[in-house]
């Protein structure tokens, strides 16, 4: 649940005033454009210490909190040693 | 035969290749599209089918080995208990070098057949500069038909498999119908391995259902191609050729009417080959989706050759903009200009690089490059704008979303759109530039309404009102369409369910329709798809 958390409070910094919670078009209605998507990966990079490869910039994972916070975990995961 | 507009292909080639693949087995289906696809190469390029069986043989190559190592590798992760990390990193240095080893032959044969004299060009004209100078005496070759189309689907499969995200492919013929199928070897649309293989090699029946929706699309677009841009070919070539014989005027005319053909020949053609696909069954990606309806230049591009975008998107602009140099620059830019302008930097660096390939991609002359590097600029100047646009509209109390304010943005695109197509089509930067001079500078709007434009090009090949009156006539259906898909609807979903009379009462319209005011005959010269030299 904290990863949903820091999510959600590092999209309302890069988009204030969006509705995220329920949104599952963030990237297909242009909520997240390309610009915001770099932002939020250097974001998301730095809050959990992950690295978030190109390949991982797909609309799955970019246009819904949940896609984002699933991302998040498999690659925290992932990266552990 | 030089096209999908050629009687002959209409005609002979298709209706056999559909006649052969629905008789025969199931599973022998994907072999008649493949030998359908290789004879209808052969047919335009002869031998320069080895260029596209070389790519073919060293995509399924490298694919093998680079499936072989992530095999390797997931094995000797899953053994390990410590230093996972230095474990993947150590197989994505050798996957790189397999990759960049496939991407080279392929990227390789492009340069050869498009770019050898553009770089010879540049190399002569750096080593001028210090006072060398060579004599270069290259070949001129034909290169191959769609090679800038299958090339990208040939780096995109690598990339795919290099990044995990499709399997690599055991199967020779799979792979060498996914870079060859015959309704997208010409122009695209440019797909990836995830979305047509499997359904390539499917080998679904042709049902009544998809013959017609597949035919009716086709017509659409023969309508496209033949009712409007072929007839717009009398003005705009001219035009174009001997710019300097006409004022403004008639040159803003001769930019608008080539946007127009431009979007007819290639949205037509797009339309043929997505009706070809669904005959067989194969649903291709649109590459168009209502383009003059963008209120910004970014947004034209999200619906004008989107899978050129996608592919650009997805290969480069993401890998560049997320490369560990660009990620530490936007680290630091962020903390320094906030979330909106920090990450601007990278964005244009990737960007200039998006549009730099966009450009090359379309040609080597210089008035390609110019045009990729036009969006550039237009584009990222748009970002840096957007906030202060945003707060301006704000203190004036307009609203964004009002009809006013959009009309007014998707004017403002219009003409970004034409003023670029202008360049794109100018005979080299120069003309373009001089085209663009008398368009502002020599604008004579009286040359426009006092029949000037019906002497424009040799004498009875022009643009007549007859002419003018059926392409204006076709626009208009195509602007109704176009309103109709914009509000979400799906035309060829409700005419599937009209009664059947209905139906073929509409294919028998559009099939008059396109033998009647089609621009074919001694009256008209063959025009090439577009897209195809590209």
């Amino acid at each position: 649940m904290e990863e949903r958390e820091t999510i959600l409070e590092i999209l309302d910094e890069l988009a204030p005033g969006a509705d995220f919670e329920g949104c599952t078009t963030l990237v297909d209605d242009r909520v997240l454009d390309s610009l915001t998507i770099v932002a939020l990966v250097a974001e998301l990079e730095d809050a959990f210490d992950i690295t978030i490869p190109a390949v991982e910039v797909v609309v799955e994972n970019f246009n819904s909190v949940d896609g984002l916070t699933a991302m998040v975990k498999r690659l925290v995961e992932d990266q552990l040693d | 035969m030089t096209s999908y507009f050629s009687f002959i292909f209409l005609a002979a080639f298709l209706p056999t290749a559909v006649a052969v693949y629905a008789i025969a087995p199931r599973r022998a289906r994907w072999a008649v599209l493949l030998v359908a696809s290789y004879l209808f190469f052969f047919w335009l390029s002869r031998e320069l089918i080895l260029a596209l069986w070389v790519s073919t043989l060293a995509i399924y190559g490298t694919g093998l080995g680079l499936g072989a190592l992530i095999r390797q590798r997931d094995s000797a992760v899953k053994a390990a208990k410590s230093g996972k990390r230095e474990i993947r990193a150590r197989f994505a240095r050798k996957m790189k070098i397999v990759m960049a080893a496939g991407l080279l032959v392929n990227f390789g044969l492009l340069a050869a057949f498009k770019y050898l004299h553009f770089f010879a060009s540049v190399i002569d004209g750096a080593l001028g500069l210090v006072g060398i100078t060579l004599n270069t005496e290259l070949p001129v070759w034909a290169a191959p038909i769609g090679i800038s189309f299958y090339t990208l689907m040939a780096g995109s499969y690598l990339i795919d498999v290099y990044r995990g995200t499709v399997a690599a492919d055991r199967n020779l013929g799979r792979v060498a119908l996914f870079l060859g199928f015959f309704p997208q070897i010409m122009e695209g649309p440019i797909s990836r391995y995830g979305q047509t293989a499997d359904q390539l090699m499917a080998g679904h029946p042709v049902t009544r259902a998809n013959l017609y929706a597949g035919t009716l699309r086709m017509l659409w677009g023969l309508g496209k191609k033949m009712i409007v841009a072929d007839r717009l070919n009398a003005f705009v070539k001219p035009v174009f050729a001997d710019y300097t014989a006409y004022d403004g005027g008639i040159i803003a005319l001769g930019a608008v009417l080539y946007t127009v053909q431009l979007y007819c020949d290639f949205s037509g053609t797009m339309d043929v080959a997505l009706g070809m696909g669904r005959i067989f069954g194969v649903s291709l990606p649109e590459n168009f989706r209502q383009p003059f309806f963008s209120r910004t230049a970014a947004g034209f591009w999200q619906r004008w050759h989107i899978t050129l975008g996608t592919w650009l998107r997805d290969y480069i602009y993401y890998p560049v903009s997320l490369s560990k140099p660009l990620k530490k620059l936007t680290s630091k830019a962020r903390k320094r200009f906030g979330n909106r302008y920090g990450p601007l930097l990278a964005s244009s660096a990737a960007l200039f690089c998006v549009w730099f390939g966009n450009g090359l991609w379309h040609g080597a002359g210089s008035q390609y490059i110019f045009f990729g590097l036009y969006y550039f600029v237009l584009i990222v100047a748009g970002s840096l704008i957007e906030p202060t646009a945003v707060k301006v509209a704000e203190r004036l109390r307009i609203s964004r979303e009002s009809a006013g304010y959009r009309a007014f943005q998707i004017a403002r695109t219009l003409v970004i759109i034409v003023v670029g197509e202008l360049f794109f089509r100018a005979e080299g930067l120069d003309a373009g530039l001089a085209m663009f001079g008398a368009m502002v500078c020599d604008f004579n709007g009286a040359s426009l309404v006092d029949g000037s434009i019906f002497g424009v090009g040799a004498a009875g090949i022009g643009l007549d009102g007859h002419d003018l009156a059926i392409v204006l006539a076709w626009v208009a259906l195509m602007l109704v369409v176009g309103l109709i898909r914009e509000r979400g609807v799906s035309i060829t979903e409700r005419v599937a369910a009209w009664p059947l009379p209905a139906r073929w009462a509409l294919w028998y319209t559009l099939f008059l329709a396109v033998i009647i005011f089609g621009a074919y005959g001694t009256a008209y010269a063959p025009v090439d798809p577009m897209y195809a030299q590209f």
